[in-house]
């Protein structure tokens, strides 16, 4: 498909820019014959008689014009006139003409460096070729990317980069996806005048996930921006000048920030690599496939590439409302917790105390008898953080059927507010952050409970300077906040309008109020949930044309549970189960578990929970199976099966659909397509994948709560930012970074 | 017989379905000629009969009954060529043809279904596979 795609663009380049799936798939840099030898750049080339017809922009883009005309203007590239917005840039412009500009330094998310010098193309009037990437479009400009003068720019251009670079492409990870080597392809001379010495720059050590090979660098700052203006730490730099010049961190230190795998993606060389990944595989033999990821709330979109029955490593995907393209180190580097402590067989355990893999016949067997001997109302179902929405589904009807109604999700507390869905989600999405103007956190510290809403956040302070107030325990957020209080008392202050924070909330345009999923675990969240309620009336968070009041969920299970209803009390249920299945449920309590009650493990990792069970069952985990997810901002979306399931496991609904079989109370869904009309039935927003659905603005319906807030200040609700579930706790990689790059 | 196939250069395409279909019946054909020669050099006289053999083969062949394009029949074709020249060549061994003719895919092991009876589809495919 690449090889024919890549034909079909030498050859014909109307072809492929009339199939934009092609051209958003990849980018393509096309060269052209004269590139090639280095004389043509020299030899004044003929004037070109006929024109090359008009292009579709880059990667199928659409550019939005303002609406006024004045705010547009007209420039020409190669010929072809295009509007542009004002203050595009000539880069910018060649991309909506639909002509890909070589270039290492610039990155549409980051600020213009303009020091690689690659993007160099020539002006008509302008005595030297300009850099496109920090050039400003003017109106008429006349720009001409093909010309002999812009082909002998780049070519010089890369001569220099390749001066002081290694040639070690064959060892090299990034060799495949490589900037460099691509463009070199493209645009370099076909043979080298370089008979010196090459320079060689010491490695530094980032830490236990960047692996730095600093002889590759090009000096493009691209990390060093990317550290700054999105991660939010001064931990990279440029020191020396010339050709001393290289990136390090300043001092003996490593990189401490929860989105650095990034830079990998973003270091156009092989500089910075993923070191887990390092000699693993080369990127043309993986097979790619497009998921989301289940560490948190976010549901951020990615791709998670395969060699045969293995993962081998999780990049990011683009998704503009979601997580742009960037995905925090817990999502990247979480996947060799894939292949640890994994259950691949049925077990029951024996009167030693001992597991012993059994027969699936005989785990199903005998779960249904212990089922048989308990009373309908001892029985409980309690779903795990990292459940999908149709195991889910299967779970809460089998319970039901079972006569019990007690199933619930962990992390949900003993009342979340589950009638209205605007209750529990991020009603502004997570794109709609960018909006606002002032940041109330109440008991949430996003940095570590969702790291790519708060990179949002950052992004929304960065750009638009917003004030953020915070109330909780101390934390490090990574832009200015102010630290108003650490309990719900400054709550009340400011629902009572007698805290300084209040003048700013008044002449906020568009504020917002996040409270964290934390405090649905508080004994007193009735009554801080509507002092919150309160707060957002008072200040017009919440009103018919923008709907502020936001609730940042914590993991990937809780909004699909709360939209299906899995809400029992969790201190009374697991009080008087005597039948306990546990759906890849990890982190409740089992304290106050009778000692006699006969426990279900089902699940993929032998996790916390399975040192209490007396049964396990063996499941997929989410890069095995197709599973539907809700984010925090209630947006669906799938997972798809990467690579195949583990030992004699089975996906989480199959084995309830056939559990409920053996016991008697047949579930009558068959296919995932039936669980889904199920799901239809109960939740209809979980079957419109990929969209977000609206939850209605809520008309007061509620009973004045009588409960009052207690003073008990906020609690961290997520102590390691590395390990919050099965997963990420089996992996050795997150393991490492929980030793060396927290904060003790 | 073994030199005689292996000389047969892999012939052009199948120009009809027409044609395919008779490439079939050819290749039944030669396969319960060399019946005979497999017997031979694999003692399978006390295991199985030269009938029980071709109606194995029958069975292979029409496994893929519902395959309609001539290029897919061709593929095919060349495939139970080659596993024919292996078994004819004694490329395999007396377990292979037994395992793979004789007793057939499933093995050794027969469920009767006792168990299941009365479970529903989804139950049995369950307790083979999560793939299904
Ligand atoms: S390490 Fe990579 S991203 Fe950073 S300056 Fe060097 S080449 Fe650019
Ligand atoms: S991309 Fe323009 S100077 Fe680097």
């Amino acid at each position: 498909m690449a090889f024919l795609a890549r034909a079909l663009r030498q050859s014909n380049s109307r072809l492929s820019s009339r199939c934009p799936a092609v051209a958003a798939s990849c980018r393509w840099i096309s060269p052209t014959a004269a590139a090639g030898s280095p004389e043509a750049g020299a030899a004044v080339a003929p004037a070109d008689p006929e024109l090359p017809p008009p292009r579709e922009p880059v990667g199928g883009a659409r550019v939005e014009l303002p609406p006024n005309p004045e705010d547009a203007l007209e420039v020409f590239v190669d010929g072809h006139a295009v509007r542009i917005p004002k203050g595009f840039t000539v880069l910018q412009a060649c991309e909506v003409a639909g002509v890909d500009i070589p270039r290492f330094c610039y990155h549409s998310r980051l600020s213009i460096a303009g020091n690689c010098r690659m993007c160099l193309v020539e002006v008509e009037k302008s005595p030297k070729p300009v850099a496109s990437c920090a050039m400003p479009a003017l109106p008429g400009m006349k720009i001409k990317t093909n010309t002999p003068v812009a082909k002998k720019a780049r070519e010089g251009v890369m001569e220099f980069l390749l001066m002081n670079h290694p040639l070690d492409c064959p060892i090299c990870d990034q060799g495949g996806e490589c900037d460099l080597q691509d463009q070199s392809m493209a645009f370099g001379a076909d043979r080298g005048r370089f008979t010196e010495m090459k320079r060689s720059v010491v490695d530094k050590n980032l830490g236990p996930l960047v692996k730095t090979v600093m002889t590759r660098c090009i000096q493009c700052t691209r990390c060093v921006r990317f550290a700054t203006e999105v991660a939010g730490v001064q931990d990279l730099g440029m020191l020396g000048r010339g050709s001393g010049e290289e990136i390090g961190t300043y001092v003996e230190k490593l990189m401490t920030s929860e989105l650095s795998g990034n830079v990998i993606d973003i270091c156009p060389v092989g500089a910075l690599t993923s070191k887990p990944f390092a000699f693993k595989a080369r990127n043309w033999e993986l097979k790619g496939t497009e998921t989301i990821d289940v560490t948190d709330a976010v549901g951020s979109n990615i791709r998670v590439d395969s060699r045969g029955p293995e993962v081998m490593r999780i990049v990011p995907r683009i998704n503009e409302d979601i997580n742009e393209e960037w995905i925090s180190d817990k999502t990247r580097f979480c996947y060799d917790g894939l292949k640890r402590q994994r259950l691949n067989d049925p077990m029951i355990r024996g009167p030693d105390g001992r597991f012993k893999a059994v027969t699936w016949r005989d785990a199903l067997a005998v779960v249904a008898e212990v089922l048989h001997q308990v009373k309908p109302e001892e029985i409980t179902g309690v779903a795990g953080k990292l459940s999908d929405a149709e195991s889910m589904m299967a779970l809460k009807d089998f319970v039901n059927r079972m006569g019990s109604d007690k199933v619930l999700c962990e992390g949900n507390g003993p009342n979340p507010p589950a009638d209205l869905r605007s209750n529990y989600l991020m009603n502004t999405g997570i794109a709609g952050l960018e909006k606002a103007d002032v940041f109330l956190l109440v008991g949430t510290q996003p940095r570590v409970e969702a790291a790519m809403v708060n990179a949002r956040i950052r992004k929304t302070v960065g750009a638009t300077q917003a004030k953020v107030g915070y109330i909780g325990p101390p934390a490090d957020l990574n832009y200015d906040h102010e630290h108003l209080g650490t309990g719900p008392e400054t709550l009340v202050e400011i629902a009572e309008g007698r805290h300084p924070f209040c003048s700013v909330l008044q002449s906020a345009k568009n504020p917002v109020i996040i409270a964290g999923a934390g405090l649905f675990e508080r004994e007193d969240q009735d009554a801080l949930f509507s002092t919150i309620e309160t707060v957002a009336k008072k200040f017009n968070v919440t009103r018919p044309d923008w709907n502020g009041l936001n609730v940042l969920l914590l993991h990937a299970a809780q909004a699909a549970a709360l939209d299906l209803g899995l809400v029992a009390n969790p201190a009374e249920s697991i009080k008087s189960a005597k039948f306990l299945y546990l759906m890849g449920a990890d982190d409740i309590s089992l304290d106050k578990l009778p000692e006699d009650a006969f426990v279900v493990y089902q699940g993929h990792h032998g996790d916390k929970a399975v040192y209490r069970a007396n049964v396990i069952l063996p499941s997929s985990a989410f890069s095995e199976k197709e599973g539907t997810y809700e984010n925090t901002e209630g947006c669906t979306q799938w997972t798809i099966p990467a690579v195949p399931t583990v030992g004699d496991a089975r996906d989480d609904w199959k084995i309830i659909r056939a559990l409920s079989e053996v016991a008697g109370a047949q579930l009558p869904y068959d296919s995932l397509s039936a669980v889904r009309d199920r799901i239809s039935t109960v939740a209809p927003n979980l079957i419109h994948v990929d969209e977000k659905e609206p939850c209605t603005i809520s008309a007061e319906v509620k009973p004045p709560v009588k409960q009052q807030v207690s003073s008990t200040p906020f609690k961290t609700v997520i102590e390691n930012f590395y390990m919050t579930d099965a997963i990420t706790r089996a992996s050795k990689i997150m393991a490492q970074c929980s030793a060396t790059l927290l904060k003790k | 017989m073994a030199f005689t196939m292996r000389a047969v250069k892999v012939p052009p395409n199948s120009a009809s379905l027409e044609e395919a279909r008779h490439r079939v019946f050819d290749f039944f054909k030669q396969a319960c000629r060399s019946i005979p020669t497999v017997m031979e050099i694999y003692n399978l006289d006390d295991v199985v009969t030269p009938s029980q053999l071709r109606s194995t083969i029958a069975k292979e062949i029409r496994k893929n009954q519902n395959v309609t394009n001539p290029k897919v029949i061709d593929m095919l074709l060349f495939k139970g060529t080659e596993e024919l020249n292996n078994i004819v060549e004694h490329a395999k061994q007396r377990h292979h043809v037994i395992g793979q003719y004789v007793i057939g895919q499933e093995g050794l092991v027969h469920e009767l279904g006792s168990k299941d009876q009365g479970s529903s589809d989804f139950l049995k495919k369950f307790y083979t596979s999560n793939y299904f």
